[in-house]
């Protein structure tokens, strides 16, 4: 192949073919290209407040975009980078020291939460009690409170994902076959935002605490394609981790992403385009709130009426849906079934009550996207931030396996959930349920779990 | 036999699988007719319908149960309460049309009782503006309106890719047969879509940008272009189709022409339609009632009320709404789709 100039410079020799749209350009052209589009993704959507602090949970990628434009742009954000740690062997090892490193290379403080930390369980331990099929609901479930309940123990009221432009053409196709036409009307939008039940709670050294039931959420990669977050991370030297699932079978999710993956061989820009539909058709979603998306200055802000129902936004609790699993498999058996009710009449002898669905079916576990948000495990018990531990303790009073064991009765008082909108009469997060979705896991994983139960470490 | 319930007598002249499918798909597809019904229209004012007719298996069993839905109405009242104008487009662009000629005519000897009109895709060249937007914008030349028509295959020439040529044909059709039903003076088109069907429309439109067209294309409503379109096999399978095709007697399978599935060689050669066409094809396999919720779902979504003076896509004919491109005539998709057209 002949060389090209880059079609941006003329000079250089391109050295890119774009994913996006095919030009060809070279590495310093694409890398200013990279920057200049999340700038303008972020700055046309108001993403952020001058002087905001910002925890970024997500990949290098983003960490590092950010910051670059932080200071170029002079935003005076203040960032930190925020890791969940699922407590999966092996899974976050290799990445440890890369982020840790990443962290330092940008010089931002790095704050790792752990599952075990916030639950009481590491996803190894849950694993370990229940088996791989069906383990990625408690995984995207505790990810969705976790990056919420980290950003509080920080007290960072926006949390910044890395979803690119595949995983939200993912989330679009995926609404589209699972006839989930709430979450096709949510999932495109850049900012989500979960609406406080609870009232702000007094000052704190100064500061408002920040509830971590008022988490406002960002995607600022959102139009960026993941090929091309990839050839960043290359051109800048950073680490890119793939955002593979470990347990991901066959889903909607997986099903949906083999179709992206094939619609971006036959044409890059269609993944735009899935996007853009998913955009347009979430204003024909009847009683969409989302009217006046982009032209407003908030109208990609999608007010969440209902926490545990935003798990879309968080890409691996998607699957969990109220209305069934991430199963193809058994959502086609539901629908069989409704059918057969249907067709005798009998459509609500059949239809099963949403908490057992849940805490039943489970679903396959699917990919999920993790952003790279990386940790160890352990390495973080005293870290945090003093002040904010007691205040935090009383605002989430999330209880684990410990505590659970003393005080089995309540809990099964609160067996009988009523529906109604507000908080989780456990831990104070916003649910539709009287016992937020997590809080029914851990149920679940306490009640199952031999009292004796010092086989941490995940042995089987 | 249509409207019939389900615990009807069984007809002798249909074979056992026949007997026990029959009065399901006719059912699903007669319910659907209901706004068809003999009360609502006026002796000797029948409503004209057009049935585009592929001679595939979902068009010509479409026009098939129409048929006996008629004489039902017939039987029961003594008149039906609408007339079928059935119309082939023929779209081999070059060869003479006798082979759509002939395959029409045994249709017609089939169905005597309704009328049969053949188009070819290569008219729509000479439609207003058609000629004319792909000519200036594709040559940039100075040639104006007055350059004859093009051909079907210069037209399409211009396309490069697979997806574009396509969607473009899907596109053209569409509009010449919504024009012949408009000139016709048929008051609806009814498309033989199947639920596999409108499931693949769905996702395709939704890769190809033109989500905010869909509940055009995939409901029962009337449509930007002034006329109704209904889809009368929305909710029957393919595969339910194919079958239930395959067992009516006399055999419908002569009046059918299969598709010559073409394998994709690689997927440059591959459109978007195609890659949903072969997905719902495995999905409606192993997981036919997901296909059917896809369509059950997506025909929720609200049509936005279309205003009369709205622009439209040059090409589509969709309304532009408000967030058109502003410098465009074109919609979002079919910017996508006109290669020469900068984004
Ligand atoms: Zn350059
Ligand atoms: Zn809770
Ligand atoms: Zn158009």
């Amino acid at each position: 192949m002949l060389p090209h100039p880059c079609e941006i410079c003329k000079i250089a020799r391109a050295q890119i073919l774009r994913p996006k749209n095919s030009s060809r350009i070279c590495a310093p052209c694409f890398t200013a290209l990279f920057e200049a589009e999340a700038a303008e993704t972020i700055i046309a959507n108001n993403l952020f407040q001058p002087g905001e602090r910002v925890a970024i949970g997500a990949s290098g990628v983003l960490a590092s975009v950010l910051k670059t434009l932080n200071e170029r742009h002079d935003w005076k954000l203040d960032l930190v980078l925020l890791s969940i740690d699922e407590g999966i062997q092996g899974y976050r090892d290799h990445s440890l020291e890369a982020v840790k490193r990443n962290g330092a290379d940008l010089d931002l403080p790095l704050k790792i939460v752990s599952y075990e930390e916030l639950y009481g369980w590491s996803m190894d331990q849950v694993v370990a009690q229940i088996g791989k099929k069906g383990n990625c609901t408690y995984c995207g479930v505790f990810r969705r409170q976790a990056l919420d309940r980290g950003a509080a123990m920080l007290n960072v009221g926006h949390v910044v994902t890395g979803h690119n432009v595949d995983d939200v053409a993912e989330t679009v196709l995926m609404n589209l076959l699972r006839g989930d036409l709430p979450r096709l009307s949510r999932g495109t939008s850049i900012v989500t935002s979960t609406p406080s039940a609870v009232p702000q709670s007094g000052a704190q050294n100064g500061e408002k605490a920040v509830l971590f039931t008022n988490v406002k959420r960002s995607k600022p990669l959102m139009y960026a394609y993941e090929k091309e977050i990839v050839l960043y991370a290359h051109h800048k030297k950073l680490d890119y981790f793939s955002t593979e699932c470990l347990y991901s079978p066959e889903a909607f999710r997986g099903s949906a992403r083999t179709l992206i993956k094939n619609l971006e061989r036959i044409r890059p820009e269609s993944i735009m385009d899935v996007v853009r539909s998913g955009v347009d058709m979430a204003k024909l979603v009847p009683g969409s709130t989302s009217n006046c998306k982009g032209e407003c200055s908030n109208g990609s802000t999608a007010k969440v009426a209902s926490a545990d129902d935003e798990e879309a936004d968080g890409g691996c609790g998607s699957g969990t849906a109220s209305n069934g699993s991430d199963s193809m498999a058994d959502m086609e058996m539901k629908l069989q079934q409704n059918e057969r009710a249907e067709a005798n009449g009998t459509e609500t002898e059949v239809s099963m009550p949403e908490r057992k669905a849940e805490a039943t079916s489970m679903g396959v576990p699917h990919n999920h996207e993790t952003y790279l948000s990386l940790s160890p495990s352990g390495s973080t018990s005293g870290e945090v931030p003093g002040g904010l531990c007691a205040a935090k303790t009383a605002i989430i009073p999330m209880r684990t396996k410990e505590e659970k064991r003393s005080s089995r009765k309540p809990a099964r008082d609160a067996a009988a959930p009523k529906q109604r909108l507000g908080q989780c009469e456990r831990c104070g997060y916003l649910s539709s349920q009287a016992v937020c979705k997590a809080c029914v896991l851990l149920d679940g994983l306490n009640k199952a779990r031999p009292r004796t139960g010092v086989e941490v470490g995940g042995g089987d | 036999m249509p409207g019939r319930k389900p615990a009807a007598p069984k007809d002798s002249t249909l074979c056992r699988r026949c007997q026990i499918n029959e009065p399901a798909i006719t059912t699903k597809v007669v319910k659907r007719m209901d706004s068809f019904r003999v009360k609502h229209s006026d002796p000797g004012q029948e409503r004209v319908l057009l049935l585009p007719l592929s001679f595939g298996a979902c068009s010509t069993t479409l026009l098939y149960l129409l048929s006996e839905h008629m004489k039902g109405q017939v039987e029961r009242t003594g008149r039906s309460g609408y007339k079928l104008h059935v119309l082939h487009v023929d779209e081999g662009f070059n060869s003479d049309d006798n082979a759509s000629r002939m395959q029409l005519d045994t249709v017609k000897e089939r169905f005597p009782e309704h009328t049969y009109s053949l188009s070819s895709l290569a008219e729509v060249t000479s439609m207003e503006g058609i000629t004319s937007m792909f000519k200036q914008e594709a040559e940039h030349e100075n040639q104006e309106s007055s350059t004859p028509p093009l051909s079907m295959n210069e037209l399409l020439s211009f396309l490069t890719s697979a997806t574009s040529r396509t969607d473009t044909l899907q596109i053209l059709r569409r509009r010449l047969i919504t024009t012949f039903a408009k000139i016709h003076g048929c008051e609806s088109i009814l498309w033989a879509h199947s639920t596999t069907r409108l499931a693949e429309v769905t996702l395709a439109e939704t890769a190809k940008g033109r989500g905010a067209s869909i509940p055009w294309l995939v409901s029962d409503t009337s449509s930007p272009h002034g006329i109704q379109y209904f889809y009368p096999m929305r909710e029957l399978l393919t595969k339910e189709i194919i079958a239930f095709s395959s067992l009516v007697e006399p055999p419908l399978i002569e009046l059918i022409v299969r598709d010559v599935a073409k394998p994709a060689v690689s997927t440059k050669n591959t459109s978007i339609d195609d890659l949903m066409r072969q997905y719902f094809e495995s999905v409606e396999r192993e997981y036919p009632s997901i296909v059917a919720n896809v369509v059950r779902t997506t025909g929720k979504l609200q049509a936005p009320e279309v205003r009369e003076a709205e622009e439209r896509c040059e090409l589509c004919e969709m309304p532009l709404g408000e967030e058109a491109p502003a410098r465009s005539r074109l919609c979002y998709g079919c910017i996508r789709t006109l290669p020469w057209v900068e984004n």
